[in-house]
């Protein structure tokens, strides 16, 4: 055997994929070859280097995190799918004359032209009562938002241009609107919808583009801080609890991050309020956290919360020394 | 095709707990006709083991989010064309590695394009991990993470057929036959890379063997 062979042979055998045939050559090898017992000494020194790697043991919020965005993406896909079906049944639903199904594709043809001459656009929107209003802001949006009456907000997404956002409403007709997030009527319509609309992606969606907001204005800070306590969602809460970290730490962040962590709430949203009331812990947190120590029905809450509390309790003794 | 999982390690071949009798098989029925219950019982059955894979692959809780979900949106795409010829763990595993290698491949092409990352681009694999180690003495904690580092960089310059059957093998525990079947090659195609991924891992990290 050569010692090239007897490397390869060694890699298989040290992960026990070697016959007893080929284990006997190896051994025969070795008694007459010194540089392949140096290797074989080096080859032991990298496994046991490469248990130096940690088990990669998944945390709970990240298992909890995952699970709720398959859910959102499995919703959406099936409301695509819906769509799909039910414009395949109807095509399939017509007789199979090919005369009927050219009918039906001239009327709705003639269908579109219709709505699209009604619902043209207008210069002036005029308010009707209701939704959202938008006062007037010269120049930003692409469409003119003088006293817009918003019905429905369909998408929101992050515009290619760098800080800008567009989101598409219902209006009188459907539009577009483009904008940046430092002007005040877009950052309204995204606060409004965070805190109030009922379709979760949207509300996840207008978090996102708040996200590139100043997270320190006041109107942002309070619509993440009111999410974060109280959106439905546990996926939009745990979205606003990844900017709230990254706040100016106020009683009020300290607030929302404890009403978060209350029993009951989703566990992986509790485990990411811990952990960023951890980074924050002081004497304030601590008698929340004693709490949280020894009655929490989580064990991992428990453990981390003893860790921050133990923590606290040493850098009191060492300052009363 | 089953005694390929059987081999299979840590890996399991059955899900993570114990199933009545046929129930995994009326899940996965149940599934087929659109049962959204079933198929999130179903998810639930092996999600923390895929997830446990997948952060042994990318390494940041993000990725891992990513390649969670598209292996399971796969699977919910697919899962009424599963026939039943193969465990039903051997086809969500064979959905795992096909995700986890077009990942490796695309982050080798943008590794390439964009040349090497940093130290500070390090991936964030301290938040990947439940924090269950009591804090010890600091100076080793920080030697033992520049060697954890070190592993992962050396990881990440394998291609991606030689990480996968490495991870696969070394720190999940599977036979190389088992891996050539989820890989879709063969044994012999295995060893060839594992031998490759540990020489190439013997070069890397040469100052500290």
């Amino acid at each position: 055997m050569s010692c090239k062979e007897f490397e390869e042979r060694l890699t298989l055998g040290q992960y026990d994929e070697l016959s007893g045939e080929d284990r006997a050559a190896l051994d025969a090898h070795l008694e007459t070859c010194s540089a392949c017992r140096a290797y074989v000494e080096q080859a032991k020194k990298l496994r046991a280097l490469l248990s130096e790697r940690p088990s990669s043991e998944p945390s709970p919020e990240l298992l909890a995190q995952c699970r709720m965005a398959l859910d959102e993406a499995i919703d959406r896909e099936l409301s695509q799918v819906s769509w799909k079906k039910l414009f395949r049944e109807l095509w399939a639903g017509m007789t199979v004359l090919p005369a009927t199904r050219v009918s039906w594709a001239l009327a709705v043809l003639l269908f579109g032209f219709g709505l699209g001459w009604t619902l043209r656009p207008h210069v002036n929107l005029t308010p009707a009562g209701g939704g959202t209003n938008i006062p007037t802001q010269a120049g930003v949006a692409t469409p003119d938002m003088s006293n817009m009456r918003i019905n429905a907000i369909t998408q929101v997404e992050p515009s290619p241009e760098k800080g800008q956002v567009r989101i598409t409403v219902d209006a009188e007709r459907r539009m577009t609107l483009q904008g940046s997030l430092d002007d005040p009527h877009i950052r309204k319509v995204l606060v409004d919808a965070l805190r109030s609309y009922s379709n979760a992606g949207i509300r996840r969606d207008s978090l996102d583009a708040l996200q590139e907001a100043d997270g320190n204005h006041p109107s942002v800070r309070d619509a993440l801080l009111y999410a974060l306590e109280n959106d439905p969602n546990p996926g939009v809460r745990l979205e606003a609890l990844r900017t709230v970290r990254r706040m100016t730490w106020t009683p009020e962040v300290q607030k929302a991050l404890t009403h978060a962590i209350a029993p009951g709430n989703n566990p992986g949203v509790r485990v990411a309020a811990l952990d960023v009331l951890v980074e924050h812990a002081n004497q304030t947190t601590l008698p929340m956290l004693q709490r949280l120590a020894s009655d929490d029905s989580n064990p991992y809450v428990r453990m981390k919360s003893l860790n921050a509390v133990r923590k606290l309790e040493g850098e009191v003794s060492g300052e009363l020394r | 095709m089953d005694g390929c999982l059987s081999l299979a390690g840590q890996i399991p071949a059955a899900p993570s707990r114990e199933l009545a009798a046929g129930e995994e098989e009326r899940l996965i029925h149940q599934a087929q006709r659109g049962d959204r219950a079933a198929f999130d019982a179903l998810v639930r059955l092996y999600d923390k083991q895929v997830l446990r894979l997948v952060l042994k692959v990318v390494q940041s809780p993000d990725e891992a989010r990513d390649l969670y979900q598209e292996v399971f949106l796969k699977v919910y795409r697919s899962l009424g064309r599963f026939r039943f010829e193969a465990r039903f763990s051997t086809w969500l595993y064979r959905v795992v590695m096909n995700v986890c290698y077009d990942h490796l491949r695309r982050q080798r092409s943008r590794e390439e394009v964009q040349g090497p990352t940093t130290e500070d681009d390090q991936p964030e694999y301290f938040h990947t991990v439940a924090d269950d180690k009591p804090e010890g003495d600091p100076e080793r904690t920080l030697h033992s993470r520049e060697i954890r580092q070190r592993i992962q960089r050396a990881l990440g310059r394998l291609g991606p057929r030689e990480r996968m059957v490495f991870e696969l093998r070394h720190f999940q525990g599977l036979k190389l036959r088992a891996i050539g079947e989820l890989c879709g090659t063969s044994e012999e195609t295995a060893k060839n890379s594992l031998f490759r991924a540990t020489q190439k891992l013997r070069l890397e990290l040469s100052d500290l063997v």
